[in-house]
């Protein structure tokens, strides 16, 4: 128990998140289990002022602000702080939000209604580099690469996909197996699931800015 | 909602036929200009000049007024166009009061010449293709019966074949017109519907639905009767997800129209169930989504009844290579190996038949994957044929 405090005292956490409520309860679950808060904004400009100011190692980001969505203050902190893992933690069914925040940078994405100690498992995984994925994200990522794959865009072949096994181990987390119960069913071990879940995030950021690219030449800006 | 209101009122006002009722009465003074300095460079072969002013004066002044009601629809349409048809008859017939046999029957009707046309056109744009081409039969033989030519001599009369196809084409240009604006109407208010509701879901979001999350989270960890309130915010957290993802979905369709899949599935996400779908529509005739969350609320209903209290569900939304594929799980006790086959043998096979007739009736399969101690796990593949490739 003091050695996970001590892990988690390491943890520098932001909160960004326009509702005070919601943001300082975070705020104060989080200090209580041990992390450090080093800031809390309330919207994007803050967000990447304060990233900016503390960079911290863990950001928990909501997608409605004031000044712009999730994606756009994903954006702001990474610029400010490239180092920062950004862990999404959105109330409900605003899909197409996610998926561009996750291609902005994000690395995870978690409901509010998850639990504190979900929550806590996220904030430490997210830090320690590993992606954070619920079910429901991973349906976004599958079909975000199925839509790019059925494309019919020449430079289609220039964007990465998934390899086979990427795609079974996300529909798997789809259909709501832990890492664990996906590491069983396949015969493989734990650390190479989470290895093939990173990827598939990695190729989504990188297939984004191969779009961003191309979109930037087509319009000659 | 000012937007819905506004995009509506836009695009009432103006009718579909608007422009195209513009630019025929700009060809109408046109054609009149043709007909006005065709009579005065013949007007010197005329029998009975006099005659023949008054009646391009007379043409003049019906050109004039019915342009005016025609582009602003001051009055029906239909009584101008049908007055139209008789005008330009009447003066076609007056060809032979004013010109002798020798004329007329070699040239153009007097005074309507190039002008007789505008009355196929008005036909034509109310009536569309069917009305164009009956207004340019009627005004050939007309032309024909006038001038005493019944010949058929395409090669130096091409009367006839310009009135039809002027016909048919301005026909076929108002029923495209009004076909993409009837388009563009359900687009615009099908767009307006989707903004709505998701202004609606970010008030919701930023408000109830955080402090019903918050609340329930707050609620578990305090424990005893705090975890009770925690269950019914959390009810009604999901009731108002559900609430709000259902307003995708449109009340009455018309059979065979789009819908999509994802907001009929997004309705049974709850506590205890997971729904994943992707981030764009997946849209199929309605018939098919409806067949579709029917199988997933039966297969769910059935994780309710038999997977324990404890068991969670998971439906996985996908859309691959003009297939969809939809996995439901659940992490509960599982059936043991047999106990299905026993229920079919028995006659009670509920679930299962309901499943795959349901499932079959659409061109799909159906596989259950289940053990004793780890869940079941359906697997339906649908071909999405009839929907959008």
């Amino acid at each position: 128990m003091t050695e996970d405090e001590n892990a988690h005292s390491e943890i520098a956490v932001m909160v960004v998140d326009d509702h005070p409520m919601w943001r300082d309860g975070v705020a104060r679950d989080l200090d209580a289990a041990g992390f450090r808060v080093v800031a809390t904004a309330d919207g994007v400009a803050a967000a990447g002022r304060r990233a900016r100011a503390t960079t911290p190692d863990v950001v928990l980001m909501d997608m409605h602000l004031p000044d712009g969505n999730g994606a756009d203050a994903t954006v702001a902190v990474l610029e400010a702080s490239p180092e920062t893992k950004i862990l999404v933690l959105s109330a409900s069914a605003e899909r197409s939000d996610v998926l561009d925040a996750i291609k902005a940078g994000a690395t995870g994405y978690l409901v509010k209604s998850a639990s504190a100690e979900e929550l806590f498992d996220a904030v430490r995984a997210t830090s320690a580099g590993q992606a954070v994925f619920t079910p429901g994200l991973a349906g976004l990522v599958l079909g975000e690469f199925r839509r790019m794959s059925s494309s019919p865009e020449p430079e289609s072949d220039t964007r990465p996909t998934l390899t086979d096994r990427e795609t079974e181990v996300l529909r798997l987390v789809a259909k709501g197996l832990s890492a664990k119960q996906i590491a069983t069913r396949l015969t493989l071990s734990h650390r190479t699931v989470e290895n093939h879940v990173q990827a598939t995030l990695r190729k989504l950021q990188l297939a984004n800015r191969v779009e961003l690219t191309r979109y930037v030449i087509e319009k000659g800006l | 909602m000012p937007t819905a209101d506004r995009v509506r009122t836009t695009l009432t006002s103006s009718d579909p036929d608007t422009p195209l009722w513009r630019a025929s009465q700009a060809f109408r003074l046109i054609t009149l200009v043709y007909a006005i300095s065709y009579q005065a460079a013949t007007v010197d072969n005329y029998v009975n000049p006099r005659l023949s002013w008054v009646l391009v004066a007379l043409m003049a002044v019906w050109s004039g007024a019915s342009a005016l009601v025609l582009s602003r629809a001051t009055l029906p349409r239909w009584q101008v166009v049908l007055a139209d048809q008789v005008i330009v008859i009447a003066l076609m017939a007056s060809t032979r009061l004013v010109a002798d046999y020798d004329w007329y029957s070699t040239r153009q009707t007097l005074p309507t010449t190039l002008w007789a046309t505008n009355a196929v056109i008005s036909a034509a744009i109310l009536w569309g293709p069917r009305g164009g081409i009956a207004s340019g039969v009627v005004m050939s033989v007309v032309s024909a019966l006038v001038r005493d030519r019944f010949d058929l001599d395409l090669w130096s009369d091409a009367t006839a074949p310009v009135l039809l196809s002027a016909g048919l084409a301005l026909g076929l240009a108002s029923n495209t017109a009004r076909r993409s604006h009837e388009e563009l109407r359900r687009a615009a208010r099908s767009a307006a519907i989707t903004e709505e509701r998701e202004r609606l879901a970010r008030q919701v979001h930023d408000g109830v639905l955080q402090v019903l999350a918050l609340v329930r989270r707050r609620g578990l960890e305090i424990g005893g009767p705090a975890a009770e309130l925690a269950e019914l915010a959390g009810e009604q957290e999901v009731a108002l997800r559900v609430l709000i993802s259902e307003q995708a979905v449109p009340r009455s369709e018309h059979p065979g129209s789009i819908v999509d899949v994802r907001a009929l599935l997004n309705t049974q996400a709850s506590t205890a169930v997971s729904v994943s779908t992707p981030a764009d529509p997946v849209l199929v005739e309605s018939h098919v989504a409806r067949e579709l969350a029917a199988v997933v609320a039966t297969a769910l209903s059935n994780v309710e009844l038999h997977a324990g209290a404890e068991a969670r569900a998971y439906v996985l939304l996908e859309d691959v290579d003009g297939e969809l594929i939809v996995s439901i799980r659940d992490d509960g006790q599982g059936i043991p190996a047999g106990r299905l086959a026993a229920a079919e043998a028995e006659g009670r096979m509920g679930v299962s038949k309901s499943i795959l007739g349901r499932v079959e009736s659409l061109g799909g399969t159906a596989i259950l994957d289940t053990n004793e101690g780890e869940g079941t796990e359906w697997e339906i593949r649908v071909p999405r044929a009839g929907g959008p490739a």
